[in-house]
């Protein structure tokens, strides 16, 4: 994709290989079920169902 | 909605008399706010702030007893905010004076990350996302990450947590 000299990305999304979604940035992470509303500045998220920490990666996909 | 817009790591909330800020990393979950006045501040609720709740008097007494700045006010007229009583100790003036710097309304929304129930995540905003070895700048637009790993279009959500039932406890 062309690099657009307007663009501003405000955070960056990692889909890491047979990992979690790595988020760095100015970002604002929202989980109603949890009651989680925050915005820290990075996180690892669960991609593979199977974290027991979620939304958050625990390395589960790696067993 | 109006009512709730973005604001930095943060929301905003006024009932056009006063504005209250709010800063969700410095919560340490004190409570004062919705046990004094849980009509307007409702951690059950979304949004959970409902400046139609109870009159300003209250709303800004309540706001004075948050212990950080989680939540701070200012008046929505600027001369009012000059000379302010130090007794209002959330005033924006003493502890978030960058509020009422100039050019401080016009700065960029943060990207919305939103883990849906039982379902993928959306992310709202602008941002690049990398995948394999894409690059993808999105531009004020919206992508679903698949979560629940049954998608057969990865990263994205296809729809699969449907089928498989899952299950995000």
């Amino acid at each position: 994709m062309e690099e657009n000299k307007e663009f501003k990305p405000q955070a960056v999304i990692e889909v890491i290989d047979n990992g979690p979604i790595k988020i760095t940035g100015n970002f604002l992470l929202s989980d109603y079920k949890r009651d989680i509303m925050e915005s820290p500045q990075e996180i690892l998220l669960c991609r593979c169902g199977k974290s027991g920490n979620k939304p958050y990666c625990d390395d589960a996909h790696k067993k | 909605m109006e009512n709730e817009r973005i604001y930095r790591r943060g929301r905003k909330y006024t009932n056009g008399e006063i504005t209250v800020f709010w800063k969700p990393d410095s919560c340490i979950h004190a409570s004062h706010c919705y046990r004094e006045l849980i009509d307007v501040f409702d951690p059950g609720k979304r949004p959970w702030v409902d400046m139609s709740g109870a009159g300003t008097d209250e709303i800004i007494s309540t706001v004075n007893m948050c212990p950080t700045d989680a939540l701070t006010w200012k008046w929505n007229d600027d001369e009012k905010n000059r000379e302010v009583d130090p007794g209002q100790t959330n005033h924006v003036n003493f502890r978030r004076p960058e509020l009422l710097l100039p050019g401080s309304e016009t700065q960029v929304e943060p990207v919305s990350v939103k883990v849906m129930s039982d379902g993928p995540l959306v992310i709202n905003g602008t941002f690049t996302v990398h995948y394999g070895n894409v690059k993808k700048n999105v531009s004020e637009s919206i992508l679903s990450l698949c979560r629940c790993g049954s998608s057969n279009h990865m990263p994205f959500c296809d729809g699969a947590h449907r089928k498989v039932g899952f299950d995000d406890n």
